[in-house]
């Protein structure tokens, strides 16, 4: 497993993409292995037959610990076995033991039945006992009682428990049980005679009709994880606010006639944030519950729309970069992150982020924070907006929209608003330039 | 009156319905124009079935040498074999009649027209909580010049005709043409038909078709294949025949060139009824048209065209209505073509199979091999197919002609119903010596 970044010590092998046996060449792509950041492809190092696969799929792997062996057919393999690995020899099985009477429900390895009788997943302690009314019902129906799962006291198997195994186990056409061998899931009511289910109706576990399931693993699973981990341990309040573009569009518009590279809105908003937090270094900052830790420096994330979901890059040193070098480093990241080259190490460690969904025309939208950072800035797309000028007259410009949200643990909305303002204020009368020559509003 | 349950018409859909529902506890009426038993008991099915066993009883006994009888002088009475068929109809519309009494279903009789909430008949409106529209179908009568002369008749019209016509020109080689050839080449009157497709019956297996097509023409019918009527003129038909006009005289003309469904003076644009592209009523699987409490079964949705196949339809509605999950299924839906030999088919055929993407294999053996059949069927050509899905060895369907055959489909569908592969019905006992052998031999020619 290899290293992945400085503080991963341990990465989830989510999915192996080879099996034992296989031949394999170098480059191949063996598992796909997540951190806590992103997921990435475990690619081969070497060419040959998969002898055996340490690890099962899920599980969590130390790094730099052997998670397959690749050689020859026949060659001894247990020098490479890591000590600790759950390997393909599954874990002692805990056995239903008689004496001991908490254990309500124990998960036992496939059996050929299980496949016609989804529903039964675990076994119901014996000494949880079984109701004299469910054990007629039970030998009535011909069901083995010791299978049910009781949801009486203390795993007690009740009528109900009887009926729902009947109800629950879909009579199967003899075609729809050799899917059922596959692994496939007959829906309670199937589409043959008297709710017979057929072959056509098997469908993957966890089916749902009129939709197209998936598992949610990888990173799909980070992002969803995270993304609770911050609404329900952070207070979120969201500042609303937008600023004229016009210096901006000329700005943009000078350095092309002068011959200099080009910078979009989004860089000049970079820019302007690291302008802001040099008056305002309180918003650069991570909560952590008991402490507050206000960063001497900008690590800059900035969230990225890339093929395998939401990546957030950090661009380190952001604050002492030219408007130039900000650009080609966001824009390098950007790539990385589409491409699936980011390293682990640059998804970590930002002090502040920027998202931006203007280009997808959106207009306003509350981001949701990246903690333990307590300031993250969305910025929504162009609209033309009426604009009361210095001599009174009306006119139109482009406004473009900006909402700041901030972990009110951390701060007040009054220090966030004077942030706001000093960041419109630089990029509409200031934009792309270095924060010295900014004249505080203060 | 207030009804839970309104049956519009009295055919194999209506009165199952109708009798089910009432079962059921409901409050149900049935309205009927005609007669009761629909198409299926006045028109078509029943009719039909009798006049056949009539030819197939003195085919039997003008050829039944081979087993050492012999007939003498033998004749043909036509007006009897009527008498029988009328008999037949009375005692099952009484059967209807009895069975709807029974269990207290109303019967209206009188032409409905839906309105919204409910249907009118005889001037005064009646509310229904559902209501199920069954009104079956009628021959189509396609505009050839001449085709209102009184010798051309339509399915209804034959099975009235009480003497037998120095000859007979069937129009349309389908199921109901292939039947009155039947009937009428068996007692000795020269028949022939016109067929404008390459093939008879074009919806079922091509084999079987053209097996069914040598024995009729054993039995004296001529086929004219890819013939296009374009005239009638007195008693003289003009056809096209691979760009030729051609003429034949006809004593009597059967046009049997389809149905449609009977969807004309019923009220259904008023209340804004959906029509599907060939204009039956558009349902779902479960009979349910796009308003609510409005059902449709059989004929009337344009949908398999089987009196068997509108009894399920007519089943399933009621089953929804009363809170019983159930769809209907058509891809097990077995067809009959009841000539002499008789050719029963459940399931997808080779190409339909294939078009649904299974990877197909198939067997057939013939008739021949099976003792009973040969003992019963002498010089009678026969065949069993059967189409199979490689990947699961699940049968997809079966295709037969031959004697009886219709007597042992419903043994087919049910493997069909229930997806039996190979292996299951491998272990299906058949009793020896019966025709019925054949289903279980054929899977030895899979391949």
């Amino acid at each position: 497993m290899p290293r992945q970044g400085q503080s991963v010590e341990s990465c989830i092998l989510t999915e192996w993409k080879v099996q034992s046996g296989d031949t394999v060449a170098e480059g191949d792509v063996l598992a796909v292995i997540e951190t806590d950041k992103a997921s990435f492809d475990l690619e081969s190092t070497a060419s040959g037959t998969v002898l055996e696969l340490f690890w099962e799929a899920d599980d969590d792997v130390p790094v730099l610990a052997n998670v397959l062996v690749i050689g020859e057919e026949g060659e001894n393999i247990d020098e490479f076995r890591p000590a600790d690995s759950g390997g393909t020899s599954a874990p002692e099985p805990v056995a239903a033991s008689t004496s001991d009477t908490n254990i309500p429900a124990v998960e036992t390895t496939a059996q050929p039945q299980e496949t016609i009788a989804p529903s039964v997943g675990s076994v119901s302690a014996p000494s949880a006992g079984i109701s004299p009314r469910a054990r007629k019902k039970a030998m009535h129906a011909g069901v083995d009682a010791e299978i049910l799962v009781g949801t009486g006291p203390g795993g007690r198997v009740i009528e109900r428990d009887v009926d729902a195994f009947l109800s629950g186990s879909p009579r199967l056409s003899a075609a729809a049980r050799v899917r059922a061998q596959d692994g496939l899931e007959a829906p309670k009511y199937g589409s043959g005679i008297a709710g017979m289910a057929l072959a056509s109706d098997m469908r993957e576990p966890g089916a749902i009709d009129g939709a197209d399931v998936t598992p949610v693993k990888g990173i799909r699973k980070l992002i969803a994880d995270k993304m609770m981990q911050s609404l329900q341990g952070t207070a979120q309040l969201t500042l609303h606010s937008s600023f004229d573009a016009t210096a901006c569009q000329q700005y943009r518009k000078k350095r092309l006639a002068d011959g200099e590279s080009k910078v979009s809105i989004n860089d000049l908003v970079a820019k302007a944030i690291l302008s802001a937090l040099k008056l305002h270094p309180e918003m650069n900052a991570h909560f952590l519950g008991d402490r507050l830790a206000v960063f001497h420096e900008v690590n800059l994330g900035i969230a990225v729309d890339s093929p395998r979901g939401l990546m957030v890059p950090v661009v380190e040193g952001a604050s002492t970069m030219s408007l130039e070098m900000l650009s080609a480093e966001i824009k390098k990241k950007a790539i990385a992150c589409r491409d699936g080259t980011i390293q682990p190490d640059d998804l970590s460690g930002g002090t502040f982020t920027l998202t931006n969904l203007g280009m997808l025309g959106v207009e306003n939208f509350t981001p949701v924070l990246n903690p333990p950072e307590i300031a993250i800035l969305g910025v929504g797309g162009i609209s033309v907006k009426p604009k009361r000028q210095e001599d009174g007259e009306i006119s139109f410009v482009d406004q473009i929209s900006l909402s700041l949200t901030i972990d009110h643990q951390a701060i007040d909305g009054a220090p966030a608003a004077r942030f706001l303002q000093t960041f419109v204020n630089h990029l509409e009368t200031h934009p792309g330039e270095n924060p010295q020559t900014i004249e505080g509003e203060e | 009156m207030k009804y839970d349950f309104a049956v519009i018409g009295a055919g194999p859909a209506g009165y199952v319905a109708a009798k089910k529902a009432a079962s059921a506890g409901l409050k149900v009426v049935m309205v009927e124009k005609k007669k009761l038993g629909g198409v299926c008991l006045n028109e078509g099915c029943v009719p039909s079935k009798t006049l056949l066993q009539a030819a197939k009883t003195y085919h039997h006994a003008k050829h039944g040498s081979i087993f050492g009888v012999e007939a003498g002088s033998l004749s043909f009475d036509f007006g009897k074999a009527h008498a029988h068929k009328n008999s037949v109809m009375d005692r099952m519309r009484d059967g209807i009649a009895g069975l709807m009494k029974k269990h207290k279903v109303e019967v209206i009789e009188g032409e409905a027209t839906l309105v919204k909430g409910g249907f009118s008949v005889n001037g005064e409106t009646h509310e229904a909580e559902n209501i199920l529209l069954c009104t079956g179908s009628s021959p189509t009568i396609p505009p050839i010049p001449g085709i209102e002369a009184e010798h051309i008749v339509d399915s209804t019209g034959i099975l009235n005709n009480e003497t037998l016509p120095e000859n007979l020109v069937i129009v349309g080689g389908g199921v109901i043409g292939c039947e009155f050839a039947c009937v009428y080449a068996s007692v000795g009157v020269p028949v022939t038909v016109l067929e404008a497709m390459p093939e008879i019956c074009p919806n079922l297996d091509s084999e079987i078709s053209a097996i069914l097509r040598k024995e009729l023409e054993k039995k004296g019918v001529t086929f004219v294949l890819g013939a296009k009527v374009e005239s009638f003129e007195g008693k003289s038909v003009r056809y096209n025949l691979e760009g030729e006009s051609k003429d034949m005289d006809a004593d009597l003309v059967l046009i049997a060139t389809g149905r449609r469904p009977n969807v004309s003076d019923l009220g259904l644009e008023d209340i804004g009824l959906d029509f599907d592209p060939r204009g039956g009523v558009k349902v779902d699987q479960r009979g349910a048209t796009n308003l609510p409490g409005v059902w449709a079964a059989g004929d009337v949705t344009g949908q398999a065209w089987l009196a068997h196949a509108a009894s399920r339809m007519a089943e399933v509605v009621v089953h929804n209505i009363t809170g019983q999950k159930d769809i209907m299924r058509h891809d097990t839906m077995p067809a009959v073509v009841y000539t002499s030999p008789e050719v029963a088919v459940v399931g997808l055929t080779k190409e339909e199979a294939t078009e649904r993407g299974f990877k197909v294999k198939t067997g057939k053996i013939p008739m021949a091999i099976n003792a009973r059949y040969i003992a019963e069927n002498p010089g009678e050509e026969g065949m069993c197919k059967v189409v199979l899905d490689a990947d699961t060895n699940r049968l997809l369907g079966v295709h037969m002609v031959g004697g009886a055959c219709s007597e042992m489909i419903f043994g087919a569908t049910a493997m069909l119903e229930t997806e039996l592969r190979e292996e299951e019905i491998a272990e299906i006992v058949f009793p020896h010596p019966t025709t019925s052998e054949i289903m279980k031999d054929v899977f030895m020619a899979v391949r």
